[in-house]
């Protein structure tokens, strides 16, 4: 059989013009959701009377690559300081986090054991109860412990097990075939080694998720470290950008450049980790 | 190697007894197979040898150990599963050496045991793959090579062949039968195929609802069923099972009355059948042939003409209900043909009213 010739092997003009369609469709909406991010952007390279110039200047001239230099010496913003403590504390969460909700999941999703379903359904119902109601009775026992003015309350919770996570971790733990924890135990491998070197490699894309969701959740986590963190040098950068930008409300380019910094890493972790989010979307939906 | 001993062996979940009392010795360098239908319990027992489901009431030894309460790397099993459960995310060469590290084995005699196991299974070239760049019958394998090498006193198989195509299935059936050869291992095995259990097994175990109907050699489960589940059970195609009645005593034989008005005399003393008896008789479908001259006839009508080649398997509507006659080579049935077929009772099989067999 002879191939078609190529004139008849083109799309016909109503798909052509449908995808022309929806091309023009999605690059607007894109548009639309980048505009703010690239206003943020030249704004942080440009000065006051250039972010508030009509018309609007859609790109910076000249560049005011002094303005990252002022972003990380001001004495008045320790940027730097609080950039490292929003690593270390979204670090730290998305550790704790992946290891408790891991665990928990591995026991409701792989184990047996008496009343098993029950707790599970007790966890969930953890996730009804609006954090706000428990905020007072949490805070007074940190203040008790002397920890008030600390990452402990910040941290430490997230090592216990957070009821979403733990409800998500479960469902890709079902899906691990039985026969392999099976195998591992005949192997003489304990629980806790099953845990971490058999079934946490079968789940790796949902552990990165997890991971991941808790890193930025925590990056923009204002509320809880606003109440509990006294210091300035202690604040991470949510907390430290408003602060900033209560005290210095004129000063819209700093607060730019700060914001765009803040923004950095999440953009470029996504980048680093899309695979695994297309992986878990494509998996189980999240 | 050992011997493997269950005494009242029980098993409830929840309020559902899937065993319900288990008494079986298997013995050292044996190779016995548990077959049965699905949900019947064969692999809940097998993993309760494992270790892999608890014991709920009696006793599993292995040789002189009571191991009911042993984890089950502490019993001297290694088990081959169904869908292999090989660890993905390690090559051939990580899941053989998994256990013997767990083991606390040095690295040299780790080497060694897996560079053993391996070139007597033929997979030394696929210890740098992982499991997913093999095929099904190398996966198999390796799944062997990580019993084999933990030098367990029992082998447990978990239907380890079901997710394999016809022609490998034979291959690796075969393999099976010849590591049995040369390991003098004790060994149970799990399937629901009969061909597998006939071909494999010294002893065969038929169970049936958590319990065993029977256990004997493969000849004794198919030419003495204990009753008409082992009966309808084992053998492919399944029996010929006909209601008859005993008219009466007729010297060293019986008269049996089967429905269509035939009768026909069963030879043997048969003690203890009285005139009058309801029976079912048993005909394997060997011992029906289409036309032969000898013996009391049937008839029926071809429904299916079944033609393997070397022989033909075909399924009669007669007035004793379905037939199944098989006849070596081609036959020249075909479906709508009345045919009439007599029967070697010789080989048949008298079953009482209760379903079990008469001697």
């Amino acid at each position: 059989m002879t191939a078609p010739p190529l004139a008849a092997r083109r799309k016909p003009p109503r798909k052509t013009l449908a995808r022309i369609v929806y091309h023009a469709v999605m690059l607007t909406v894109s548009a639309i959701f980048l505009l703010p991010f690239y206003w943020m952007v030249i704004s942080a390279f440009k000065n006051n009377a250039e972010i508030f110039a009509r018309p609007m200047l859609w790109f910076p001239d000249p560049i005011r690559w002094e303005n990252v230099a002022d972003l990380f010496t001001r004495p008045d913003f320790p940027f730097l300081q609080q950039f490292l403590n929003s690593c270390f504390y979204a670090g730290m969460v998305a550790v704790g986090t992946c290891l408790s909700c891991s665990l928990a999941a591995y026991s409701f999703g792989c184990l047996r054991w008496r009343g098993r379903n029950f707790v599970f359904g007790l966890t969930i119902c953890a996730l009804l109860i609006p954090p706000i109601v428990t905020f007072l009775p949490v805070f007074l026992g940190w203040s008790k412990l002397g920890l008030k003015d600390s990452y402990w309350p910040l941290i430490a919770p997230y090592f216990l097990g957070d009821a979403f996570y733990i409800f998500m971790l479960r469902q890709f733990f079902l899906g691990v075939p039985r026969e392999l924890m099976d195998a591992a135990r005949l192997d003489g491998a304990s629980e806790f080694r099953i845990w971490w070197q058999i079934v946490l490699p079968q789940v790796k894309s949902a552990l990165v998720i997890v991971g991941l969701f808790a890193f930025v959740y925590t990056w923009h986590e204002f509320f809880t470290p606003l109440i509990y963190l006294q210091n300035r040098e202690d604040f991470p950068l949510s907390v430290g950008l408003f602060t900033f930008r209560s005290q210095r409300a004129a000063e819209w380019s700093m607060a730019m450049m700060g914001a765009t910094f803040t923004a950095l890493p999440l953009l470029v972790l996504f980048l680093f980790t899309q695979r695994f989010f297309r992986q878990g979307l494509a998996t189980k939906g999240f | 190697m050992s011997s493997v001993t269950l005494s009242g062996v029980r098993k409830l979940y929840g309020i559902h007894e899937v065993i319900k009392g288990i008494d079986l010795a298997i013995e050292d360098r044996e190779f016995v197979v548990f077959v049965g239908p699905s949900g019947c319990g064969k692999s809940t027992l097998l993993r309760m040898i494992a270790g892999l489901e608890d014991v709920d009431y009696g006793s599993v030894m292995i040789g002189a150990r009571d191991v009911t309460e042993l984890a089950p790397a502490r019993r001297g099993v290694a088990m081959v599963f169904q869908n292999y459960a090989l660890y993905p995310h390690m090559s051939a060469y990580d899941n053989l050496a998994y256990g013997l590290r767990r083991a606390g084995m040095t690295a040299a005699e780790v080497d060694r045991r897996v560079r053993d196991a391996s070139a007597m299974l033929q997979i030394t070239e696929l210890l740098g793959r992982r499991p997913k760049a093999m095929s099904g019958g190398q996966r198999q394998r390796v799944a062997i090579g990580r019993a084999i090498v933990r030098q367990p006193e029992v082998f447990l198989f978990d239907e380890p062949l079901s997710n394999l195509d016809a022609a490998l299935r034979v291959e690796m059936r075969t393999q099976i039968a010849r590591l049995h050869h040369d390991l003098q291992a004790t060994m149970i095995f799990v399937t629901h195929d009969q061909v597998e259990a006939m071909t494999l097994a010294d002893r065969i175990v038929v169970l049936n609802g958590g319990r065993i109907e029977q256990v004997g050699t493969p000849r004794e489960v198919y030419h003495r069923p204990a009753n008409l589940f082992v009966a309808g059970f084992i053998g492919s195609p399944a029996i010929n099972l006909l209601k008859a009645e005993v008219l009466e005593r007729d010297g060293r034989a019986l008269r049996l009355r089967l429905a269509g008005e035939v009768e026909c005399l069963l030879p043997g003393l048969w003690p203890g059948v009285r005139g009058g008896a309801r029976v079912t008789l048993g005909l394997r479908p060997e011992r029906l042939r289409p036309d032969s001259g000898a013996g009391p006839l049937l008839s029926g009508v071809v429904t299916l003409a079944e033609h393997l080649g070397g022989e033909t398997i075909l399924h009669l509507d007669g007035p004793q209900g379905r037939l199944t006659v098989k006849t070596p080579g081609e036959s020249p049935q075909g479906i709508g043909d009345r045919v009439e077929v007599a029967m070697d009772l010789a080989e048949a099989i008298l079953f009482d009213e209760g379903g079990q067999r008469i001697d």
